[in-house]
This record gives C-alpha cells, sequence and structure tokens, in this order.
C-alpha cells in the first residue's frame, strides 16, 4: 500500500520535509531517514524510555509516535542538546559524575532530564525520580544519575562520593598519578552525546536487513520446510535453512557442543531457530517469515528440570546417548569427610530453597553486521558482544572459515552481563546471509527474541544442609542442586561446577560435599549472568546461615566472622585464595550500617540483613583449551610523542574497562591519562584478549596493560638516561617528564624521548601479556572451575521497610564494604556496586521469567518483565575496604560480579528481620510475604505466584 | 515486530471525523495518543488498513468549567491532567490518579479518553471518574448520548461505543460540600508500573455520619467495578473504623479478580481490602476538613 504522507516537522533547530511511510514510527524517521542514531532503540514498546526526545518540549518515546503524528512538532534529540559542538551543562554533570556505564539508555535519561529541568532548573531528589521514572538503566547508574541532575549548574567540578578508597598503603611509595584517582570515563563524552557508535547503528553502503524465523512449538521434529512463497516475496534477497548451514555443532564449551546454526530436524524450545530471510528493509524481511511454511510433528515436552529427569520422559537430546535421563551436566565432588563433619556438628539444620529465571536484559539488544570484502575471501563481523575471540573462534570453526580471514570488531556494546558472552544466531545468520547475497546484512533481535534466546540465569532447586558447632563454626556443607538448563548447553557445564565450587571461598568449610545436575528441558537455553551460577546457592547460603544463627542465638555478622575466610588458605576443594580482607568488609560494613544499634530492635515492618559474597577476578582457564596468554596488550607511541594508542581487544560493555586499561597504561608510562587512545576489540587492529566475562579485565587485561607499558619506558628510559647521564633504573616518568626519582628537577621530556627513540630506530612499541598461574586448582573432574588468580569479597548491609498489609517490600538503604584490591578508578567502582546493589533488588524481587504450560513465555517485554526503574533505587553507601592483590596490577582484583552476591540474601535476611518470614524461593514477592505473615505456619512462605 | 501498512487521516473536524470513520468502516481505527495502540499495531492484535487521527480535533481538547460540570477532553493529555489546576481544585484524586499512570514520557502522550476508551481493566483514571459521579459524552453523526461514566464500559477492552462513535469528554460534576476522594492502587513497581489492584472511593459526610459513600474498584474484574454493598454498608453509617473494616471486606467479596503474573485472585482480593479502608479513610479525612485540599498525602507507598 502506498501512502506516504509528506512530514513537516523541526529537527534540532532545523526545518525538515519528508516522505515517510504512515506505519514507520518517529523513532524509525530519527535513525534511519536523518541518521541521529543518538536515539536508540530498546524495545519498541514504550517500556524503556531509550528512545525518549522531546516533542515540543515535552519528553515522549520516539517508539510509540506514528510518524504523520510528528507534523508540525519541534522535535530535539540528543544531538541538539549542546549547540556549539561541546557538552551542555547536563551533559558536563553526567561526565563528572560517572552518570553512565554502558551509555545505551544515556540519551534518553539526559532527554528526560532536560525535559525536567527546562521546567524546574533545581528539582528536588523526588521530582527527578519521578521525572525518570521512564528510563530503564540496568547498569543501575541511578544513584549517579540523581546526583549529576541534581548538581548540572555546579560550574565547580563537584564530584560525587570522591572519598578516595582506602588504597593499598603498601603501593602508597608510587605516589600514584593516575591510577586510584576518579578520572572521568574514557568513553563518557562520545555516550553523552550520542556519538557512540553501537552495532545498530552502523550503516553500510547496500546494506540489507536479516531475520529469523523461530519455533512457535517448544519440542517437535520438522518434518518439511517451504521456502518456496518467501523467496517469491519481492525484496527479498536469501532464504536459509537448516539445509543451508553446516553439520557442525558449536556451543560455547567444546565438551558439549550441541547447537546447529539452523535447527536440521528438530525444535526443542519456543524460540528455536529455524530459518533465516535477508530482504532489503527489515518490514519485508519479516513478511518472509511469515511465508516460509514448516511442517512440524509436534513432540511432547518436559518443562520441568525434575520430571525431565525421571525415567521415561521425553528425551530433548536423543542423538546423544551421553545425556541420558536429560542429564546434561552431573557434578559429584567430595572434599574432606562430611559424615564426620556432621556427626560433629551441634547443630544441623537443612533446606530447600528454590530460585529464579532471570534475564541479563541489557538495554541495547543483541546486533550484528557482516560484510564479505576482497572478492568473498575476508569477512567483516561486527557484533554486539563481550567476548570478540570467542566469536571470532566460534565462526571460523563452525563456518569453516580460516581465522585469519575473519576480522571482528566490537562497537560500543550496551551492556552485557554474560548475555552477550557466546555467538549467537544472529552472528552466524548475518555471515551465511552476506555470503549468500554478496551485500552487507545487518540483524537486531526485537525485545521479544532476546527473552527467548536467552541464556540468562539457571533457575535452581537447592537443597542444602549446614552443619555447626555451638560456637558457630561450620564443619560440614552438604549442597544438592539441580539446574534448569533449557533446551541447550551454551555455558551450563561450567554454571554446574560454579554453583557448587564458588560456596567454600567465602567461609572455612572443612568438609563439602556438592552434587549437581544441570539438566535439559524444553525451555530457552540458560547461560552466564553476572556471578554465574553463584548468585542463587549464595541466597541459599547466606539465608541457611541466618537461620541458623537464629537457631543459636548468635549474631548473623558474628558467625559469619567465626568462619570468615582467610588470607593464603586453600579451601577444601582446591583453590587458593591470596589476599583476603573479607573480615574488615564484615567489621566496616557492622559499623558503617548502624548495625549494632539497628539490629533486633526496630519496629515491626522494618527490618536489617546482612548477605556476603564474592567472586573469581577472571577465570584460571580459557573456555577451550590453549596455551595462549590470557590478556595480550600492544602499545605504540606516536611518533612525535605526543600520544600512544593502546592496542588490547578487552571488551568495553559499560563496566568501564577502556578506562580503567587507559590509567594503567598512563600511569605505567608517565603520561597524562588524555594521551592515551584506546585501539579497542578490533581482532585486525588488537591482539587477542579473551574478552569480558568472570570478571577478569582489569587483573589480566591490566597485567597486559601494564607490562606493554613498561617495555615503552624501558625503551625511553635508556635514551633519557643517556640525556641525563645516569642509570635508566634511577629514572621515573611521570605527567610526560622523565626525571631522576632522587633529584626530580632533573628531568627530561617524555615527548622528547620518545622522538629520539622513533629516529633512532623507528615505532616504539611495546607488548605485554598475561598468563594466570598454571596447575591452579584440585585434580578432580571440573576443578578448573572457580579457579582464579585472585578472589574478591563483598559484605553488604541492606535495610528495608515492608508494608504488613500489602507484602510490599521498599529497600531503603545498602551499605556496601568490598575488598577487591586496591581500586584502580573510584568512579568507576562505586558505579559498579551500585548497579549490583540495584540488579540485586531487581532479582532478589522483581525478576522472574515465566512460561506457560504451552512452553511459550508469558512476559517477553519490559512491563511485565520489571527491571527496578530510579525510583527503587534505594540509598546506596559503597566503600572499599584497604587491601592489595600481588597478582593484581597495582594491586588490583575484580568488584563487578562479587559485588552482586550479597544482595540477595542481605534482602532475604533484612525482610525475615522486618517480617518474620522466611521466603526461600526467588523471587521475595509482596504474595509470598504476604502469605507468610497470614499464614505463620508456612513459615518458608513460598507462595505459589498466580497461574501464569 | 513491524507495523503492517496503513494509510494515515487526519480529519479537521469532526464532521469530517464521522465521515471518515463511516466511509472506511471496520478498516479504520482512531488514534488519540497511540501508547496503546501503536504497541497493539506492532504485536498484532490490531491491523487497521487506515488510522483516523484526532489530532486536528479541537473539539475534543481542553479543560473547562462549563454549567457546574468539570469538562475534561478526551485528548487532554494525561500530563495535563496532572498539571491542571482546575482539576486539582475540583477533583484533586484525578490528578493523583494521573501521576500514577506509567511514566512521564507516556504521560505526554497518553489521553484520557485512550485511557477511558481501549477500556483496560487496569486503567488509572476511570476508577476515580466514576466514584465521582462522573458522566462521559459520546458523538457521533446521529447526535451526543451521555452516559454515567461505569457504563462505558462492557468488559476487557470492550466498550458501549459504537463504530464511529467516539467519546469527546469526561463531565465532572462538582463535588458535594463535606466531600473527599481518594485513589489507592498497588503496583510492584514504585516507578512506572500497572496496578494489581486500585481503590477508588468518594465519601460524602452529613453531620457526624456518612451521607452517601462510592467505592470504585480497577484491576480486579472486566471494568472498572461499582462495589455497591460495600458503600452501602457505610452510608448512613458513622465512619468508624469498624464499619471501615466491614466495608473493606465487604468490597473484596465484590471484586472479581482474575488470577495472573500481577498476582493470584486471592492476593488482589486481600489487597481490596487493604486498599478499599486506606482508601476510605483517606477520604472520610478529606471530607471531615471540608473537602479535600492539595497537598494531602494519598499516595501510599507502592
Amino acid at each position: 500500500m502506498s501512502g506516504d504522507t509528506l512530514l513537516r516537522l523541526e529537527v534540532n533547530g532545523e526545518a525538515r520535509s519528508l516522505a515517510v511511510a504512515p506505519n514507520e514510527t518517529l523513532l524509525d524517521v530519527l535513525r534511519l531517514q536523518l541518521g541521529l542514531t543518538g536515539t536508540k532503540k530498546g524495545c519498541g514498546m514504550g517500556d524503556c524510555g531509550a528512545c525518549t526526545v522531546l516533542m515540543n518540549g515535552r519528553p515522549v518515546n520516539a517508539c510509540l509516535i506514528l510518524a504523520p503524528q510528528a507534523d508540525g512538532t519541534t522535535v530535539t534529540t540528543i544531538e541538539g542538546l549542546a549547540t556549539d559542538g561541546g557538552l551542555h551543562p547536563l551533559q558536563q554533570s553526567f561526565v563528572r559524575h560517572g552518570a553512565l556505564q554502558c551509555g545505551y539508555c544515556t540519551s534518553g535519561v539526559l532527554m528526560a532530564a532536560k525535559g525536567l529541568i527546562d521546567r524546574n532548573p533545581d528539582p528536588t531528589e523526588d521530582e527527578i525520580r519521578q521525572a525518570l521514572a521512564g528510563n530503564l538503566c540496568r547498569c543501575g547508574t541511578y544513584p549517579r544519575i540523581i546526583e549529576a541532575v541534581k548538581t548540572w549548574r555546579a560550574e565547580e567540578d563537584v564530584r560525587f562520593d570522591t572519598r578516595p578508597p582506602a588504597t593499598a598503603s603498601r603501593d602508597q611509595e608510587r605516589d600514584l598519578a593516575i591510577v586510584s584517582h576518579g578520572v572521568t570515563r574514557y568513553d563518557g563524552p562520545d555516550k553523552v552525546t550520542g556519538r557512540a557508535k553501537y552495532t545498530a547503528d552502523l550503516r553500510l553502503p547496500g546494506m540489507i536487513y536479516g531475520r529469523i524465523l523461530c519455533s512457535p512449538i517448544p519440542h517437535g521434529i520438522i518434518k518439511n520446510i517451504d521456502t518456496r512463497r518467501a523467496r517469491e516475496l519481492p525484496g527479498v534477497l536469501a532464504v536459509i535453512t537448516g539445509a543451508d548451514v553446516p553439520d557442525t555443532y558449536y556451543g560455547v564449551s567444546p565438551a558439549r557442543y550441541d547447537e546447529h546454526v539452523l535447527a536440521k530436524d528438530r525444535v526443542r524450545y519456543v524460540g528455536d531457530e529455524v530459518a533465516a530471510v535477508a530482504a532489503f528493509d527489515e518490514y519485508t524481511a519479516e513478511k518472509a517469515l511469515a511465508l516460509i511454511d514448516v511442517e512440524y510433528e509436534d513432540l511432547p515436552s518436559v518443562l520441568d528440570p525434575h520430571e525431565a529427569m525421571k525415567d521415561g520422559a521425553p528425551l530433548i537430546h536423543p542423538e546423544n546417548p551421553r545425556f541420558a535421563n536429560n542429564i546434561n551436566t552431573h557434578v559429584d565432588w567430595h572434599f574432606g569427610d562430611t559424615e564426620t563433619g556432621f556427626a560433629e556438628a551441634h547443630h544441623v539444620r537443612e533446606q530447600r530453597f528454590v530460585g529464579n529465571r532471570t534475564y541479563q536484559s541489557p538495554i541495547e539488544p543483541h546486533a550484528a553486521l557482516a560484510r564479505w570484502e576482497h572478492h568473498g575471501e575476508k569477512l567483516t563481523l561486527w557484533s554486539a558482544t563481550q567476548v570478540p575471540h570467542y566469536v571470532h573462534k566460534m565462526i571460523s570453526r563452525t563456518l569453516d572459515i580460516p581465522m585469519g580471514s575473519i576480522r571482528v570488531i566490537k562497537p560500543a556494546v550496551g551492556g552485557g552481563f554474560g548475555g552477550k558472552a557466546e555467538t549467537t544466531p544472529l552472528d552466524f545468520c548475518a555471515v551465511l546471509l552476506a555470503k549468500a547475497t554478496g551485500r552487507p546484512v545487518m540483524m537486531e533481535y526485537s525485545r521479544e527474541e532476546m527473552f527467548h534466546h536467552f541464556r540468562g540465569r539457571h533457575r535452581q532447586t537447592i537443597d542444602l544442609k549446614i552443619g555447626v558447632k555451638a560456637d558457630g563454626t561450620i564443619t560440614a556443607v552438604d549442597s544438592r542442586i539441580v539446574l534448569d538448563g533449557g533446551a541447550y548447553t551454551s555455558f551450563g557445564v561450567i554454571t554446574a561446577y560454579y554453583a557448587g565450587s564458588m560456596v567454600p571461598t567465602l567461609y572455612k568449610i572443612p568438609n563439602y560435599r556438592y552434587e549437581g545436575f544441570r539438566v535439559y528441558t524444553n525451555l530457552p537455553a540458560s547461560g552466564a549472568f553476572r556471578g554465574h551460577g553463584v548468585p542463587q546457592p549464595r541466597f541459599a547460603f547466606e539465608s541457611l546461615l541466618d537461620m541458623i544463627a537464629e537457631d543459636l542465638a548468635i549474631d548473623p555478622i558474628e558467625i559469619r566472622l567465626r568462619n570468615a575466610m582467610e588470607p593464603d588458605y586453600r579451601t577444601c576443594n582446591g583453590l587458593d585464595i591470596a589476599s583476603c580482607e573479607f573480615t574488615a568488609t564484615l567489621e566496616q560494613a557492622r559499623e558503617a550500617s548502624g548495625w549494632v544499634e539497628k539490629k533486633g530492635k526496630l519496629p515491626r515492618g522494618q527490618g536489617i540483613g546482612v548477605g556476603c559474597g564474592g567472586f573469581v577476578s577472571g577465570a584460571g582457564y580459557p573456555i577451550y583449551r590453549s596455551d595462549f596468554p590470557h590478556s595480550n596488550a600492544m602499545i605504540r607511541v606516536h611518533e612525535d610523542g605526543t600520544g600512544v594508542s593502546l592496542h588490547i581487544a578487552a571488551a568495553e560493555i559499560g563496566q568501564g574497562s577502556d578506562t580503567v586499561l587507559v590509567q594503567i597504561a598512563a600511569e605505567e608510562l608517565g603520561v597524562p591519562y588524555e594521551w592515551v587512545w584506546m585501539v579497542e576489540c578490533d581482532t585486525v587492529l588488537s591482539p587477542l584478549d579473551l574478552g569480558s566475562y568472570s570478571s577478569r579485565v582489569t587483573l589480566m587485561g591490566g597485567n597486559a596493560v601494564k607490562m606493554a607499558a613498561e617495555s615503552v619506558r624501558e625503551k625511553l628510559f635508556r635514551i633519557a638516561g643517556r640525556h641525563l647521564g645516569c642509570d635508566p633504573a634511577e629514572l621515573g616518568a611521570r605527567d610526560g617528564r622523565i626525571f631522576v626519582r632522587a633529584h626530580p628537577e632533573t628531568s627530561f621530556g617524555w615527548a622528547e624521548a620518545a622522538r629520539a627513540a622513533f629516529s633512532q630506530s623507528g615505532p616504539v612499541v611495546g607488548t605485554g601479556c598475561y598468563q594466570p598461574p598454571k596447575n591452579l586448582g584440585a585434580d578432580v573432574k571440573g576443578g578448573a572451575v572457580g579457579t582464579s588468580p585472585a578472589y574478591s569479597f563483598s559484605t553488604a548491609v541492606c535495610e528495608v521497610s515492608v508494608d504488613l498489609e500489602t507484602g510490599f517490600v521498599k529497600v531503603e538503604r545498602i551499605t556496601d564494604f568490598s575488598d577487591g584490591g586496591t581500586v584502580i578508578n573510584p568512579t568507576t567502582f562505586h558505579g559498579q556496586v551500585e548497579g549490583s546493589a540495584i540488579m540485586g533488588l531487581g532479582e532478589t524481587l522483581l525478576e522472574d521469567m515465566l512460561h506457560g504450560k504451552d512452553g511459550k513465555l508469558v512476559n517477553p517485554n519490559l512491563h511485565d518483565y520489571l527491571l527496578p526503574t530510579i525510583c527503587e533505587s534505594p540509598e546506596i553507601k559503597t566503600a572499599a575496604v584497604e587491601s592489595y592483590e600481588p597478582r593484581g596490577p597495582f594491586g588490583a582484583k575484580e568488584v563487578g560480579e562479587g559485588s552482586l552476591l550479597p544482595m540477595l540474601g542481605a534482602i532475604a535476611n533484612a525482610i525475615y528481620d522486618a517480617t518474620g518470614v522466611r521466603v526461600t524461593e526467588l523471587p521475595i514477592t509482596p504474595e509470598k510475604i504476604l502469605r507468610g505473615l497470614r499464614e505463620p505456619s508456612a513459615a518458608s512462605g513460598s507462595a505459589s505466584r498466580g497461574d501464569a | 515486530m513491524n507495523i503492517e501498512p496503513l494509510l494515515f487521516h487526519r480529519p479537521e473536524s469532526l464532521k469530517e471525523a464521522f465521515e471518515l470513520g463511516r466511509s472506511l468502516g471496520g478498516g479504520a481505527t482512531f488514534l488519540a495518543g497511540g501508547t496503546e495502540l501503536v504497541p497493539d499495531f506492532r504485536r498484532g492484535r490490531e491491523a487497521p488498513s487506515h488510522v483516523i487521527s484526532l489530532s486536528g480535533l479541537s473539539e475534543l481538547r481542553g479543560i473547562e468549567l462549563r454549567r457546574g460540570q468539570l469538562r475534561v477532553g478526551a485528548l487532554v493529555t494525561i500530563e495535563e491532567i496532572c498539571e491542571s489546576a482546575a482539576v486539582r481544585e475540583w477533583l484533586p484524586s484525578l490528578a493523583e490518579a494521573a501521576s500514577l499512570l506509567a511514566s512521564p514520557q507516556i504521560r505526554n502522550l497518553a489521553t484520557i479518553g485512550g485511557n477511558f476508551c481501549r477500556a483496560v481493566p487496569c486503567a488509572d483514571t476511570p476508577p476515580v471518574c466514576i466514584a465521582a459521579g462522573s458522566h462521559v459524552v459520546l458523538v457521533s453523526e446521529r447526535g451526543a448520548r451521555t452516559l454515567p461514566a461505569e457504563q462505558l464500559f462492557t468488559g476487557p477492552r470492550q466498550t458501549v461505543l459504537e463504530p464511529g462513535e467516539l467519546l469527546r469528554e469526561i463531565s465532572i460534576p462538582a463535588q458535594p460540600d463535606r466531600s473527599g476522594g481518594s485513589y489507592q492502587r498497588f503496583a510492584h513497581r514504585r516507578g512506572s508500573a500497572l496496578a494489581v489492584a486500585a481503590v477508588a472511593a468518594r465519601v460524602v459526610l452529613d453531620g457526624d455520619r456518612v451521607e452517601d459513600a462510592r467505592i470504585v474498584l480497577g484491576a480486579v474484574g472486566p471494568t472498572p467495578l461499582m462495589a455497591h454493598n460495600s458503600a452501602a454498608i457505610l452510608s448512613g453509617a458513622v465512619p468508624s473504623d469498624e464499619a471501615v473494616a466491614r466495608a473493606a471486606k465487604e468490597a473484596a467479596g465484590e471484586s472479581e479478580p482474575i488470577s495472573d503474573l500481577r498476582g493470584s485472585a486471592e492476593f488482589r482480593r486481600q489487597l481490596v481490602e487493604v486498599l478499599t479502608a486506606r482508601a476510605l479513610r483517606v477520604a472520610i479525612e478529606r471530607a471531615r476538613i471540608g473537602g479535600s485540599g492539595p497537598g494531602d498525602e494519598t499516595r501510599i507507598s507502592s
């Protein structure tokens, strides 16, 4: 139907006249016709706010406005916020406060905030929360956003919470210039102006669009696929099915590759990929999907892992006999002697805990863009991924293309949290469709498709038993966990091991038994989500430990102190803990939260609770066997010596890793932070790095960068030493000067030394690499999972109020103390912990993916799957305890995942303190609390949700 | 999903809109703010071949006092209601209900007419208007008809609107002296969330007794529900804690909730009881101080 109409509107002060189709939205017009890609698409349903623009001065969702409805209006987008090429004071304030992480929601947040301050230049905190309630930030940057909006007019460099975290005194003699300082984010200015390009923002000449057809049934055989009608649709350029993809299985863990790019003969969940189409535009591609005729033979499905394990249950991978009873992974670990341990116990308590299926829900949907060049011999793939190397490897292996012919580029990524840690069907299909059509192919998931693709948290059923002596000292722990794996393995083998391996890292546990079953079901595949496999077991452990403490009349923090991990300790399952300031986190959180004054003294309806956690600082082993160093960096000094390029393929996905790595480079080189250019995540330009998972970048990438910088510095020191007439070993470098450490006034220009070095022997380049220590871990099957060069530790104290009539929980305050080693950047450190607190709040109280009996997802959108908004964001106080990790760069280790782990237990324990209701099933909904309040006998409070 | 192709019409008068509606018949949909319709287009729940935008119809705009009624045009946005001094003066509970609806971005687009005519059971503005004794004015080529607001709704997403008929305005009568209103709702999130259960109440006092009470339940039935029996318990009674509790219990019994992902029917009934008691207490307090002045804290903490 031709119904194009003329749209006349003013965009960012310029009058525009455009022919638009009435079924386009204002968002389409801005992004596709006007190239204003700073306005983002997150959900298309008005739920996330990423597309917020001002229309006639009012914030609106551009995705909800049919293009002709905008006729005659004035529209301001992020690109129009600053008119002089600089930054609007609001943008400056966001950069100053670190009020952005991945940046994908940032444009929308800024526009909503602009709408507010235009009417109300001095908004209160409550007014800010109300005004930004429609902008979801999955990184949980809310506390900083509030601060940035509140002080947007401050001309002084007012910093938010910049009290320097306690940094390592052992490193203080170094007198650090850049590390441990809250320098502003490297990617800040690009992200507050909408200039940062995410994959879906890219445009290539001749680019076409692809879409994937998904299975509508949870389990069945594909009897026949007829693509004729789709191929004949005008505008369709290619259609591929399972017959057109390799027979090679792919996946994450080499032990269990079990996925085909497109289903060969069987579909295993609603959403399984069946066919893909490329067309001139997205609309036509989607139309073509509906014209693919697939004949299915329904098979019985099984949606519950406990049912799936039973004899006679429908087999989901019958082709592979190792998966009998649908058991994808079985872990059976015994460390020490639990029988004796429990016999020695004064008190033993056991309890079942049930987790939820939570989804990472990054605001940026997954996307991929593929282009073949050089007569179809070389492939470039732009992918919204957190692991460019594994995508590179998996594309090569599965599609049989030499790695040397593939270039993987990671543009800006709008959040991952583990959900972008594997190669997606979009990556594969974009490559295949680009090959088939000879054109660049862009593919994106819709919000609903993201939920179907999933790879989120495994729902775990945990039977946990803890034995303690009369003083609360743990004698034995027995944990039996069933993990709902969904239809494929994904990261799941590793998840099943993590669910057991990390339990003994926090408390000294002499005897430990863990049996884990990861079970296939006809649901979307579960994967790796921040804290990988550990948050639910940690929720269980922290809850049960509190129950035991109450039984024995021991204070919850006291029982944790009595069992707390110590430095230089080998856990019963063979993990080597090096630096450990866990006790300090407990003591300081107790002090700062006013625990002693509050615990047991708050009125009914108010409660306080503690929870603890910790995580690896990078996995000790790569996902596939390899002797390659895990992180590699290259630093090239620019010829005139006033700039340096840092080449590393570590993946900035919002956590701030680019900033931290640039700080480390600048510190070690002795140049200003502003001199460093990051050349990140392009496999042609940057050496291999395993990417952003297992909280590995600061420690591993940081060490590689530090080593590369040392190598450059040595070259320059040799030259400077000659000029200054001293031994290079006596030199130091700082702020662009090379000086004699004993006489700092005797110095030589850093740039001058660099120019001399270049004149003498050409490019000044340094390289560095990092390999974790060898032979980490116990010599048992799966003993590698949980190994790491270093471990983080955190304690969170949470305060809640509970409406005793409705069960509604308001998290009032969270106080977190973390041991993440030396803090490289206080702003990003606090931002990560605050984001953890908010994500943990969502996981504990709000989030759960619900499936009907037909295997269909009931809530595949952001108004039924609820993420925390800025109105949920509690008062959060975060701090670092003094710590130094010898294996980390400048003493640093991780904080981004470990800080999530305490939150679930802390909130659950605070709710118990407020209400006397112990809810053992996540999420802790008002309905479960109310049931517990009304039926005190049902003390576990595990009320079921309504029939979904 | 992408939106199906459609033809866009923007009539400049009601007359023109009716003509278009008649000539295009069932293939056309009227479009106001679009915050529910556009997602429904995207989901494929509706795929009209013609959209008749109401944005050019000045007859449907504006908030004005006329003949003792506050007339709220169907195209008035939810944000305009939040900010309107007239609404805050006339029926503060409507401004309060409007301020709880979705997000600021949605409130800037969504209209009160859309909130009524889409007839989603959890809509926030109908219950307070019904509790206040409002009428809706429906217009078509055959003329105008006026109905008590509660009679607009016939089921989830169903109304008495006939093809080609439009809601022109909501007409809110002056609230009696010594009356007070309140809107209480429960949602899972503090920011931008749908009501799981909601209660609007209006109480008129005569001396120390309740002269009249109206209680309307939202999100717990196919339409906004008038809790007649609950209201009857209070009418003529001294508004004691005990009477309020009895009325609240009765309202829970009058609700017709379903179980869905936001809560079970049982949970919703419990919420109705709690919210009715809260709404009545606030309404009674406001009636006692002679109408409900702005600044009263009525939002529950959820």
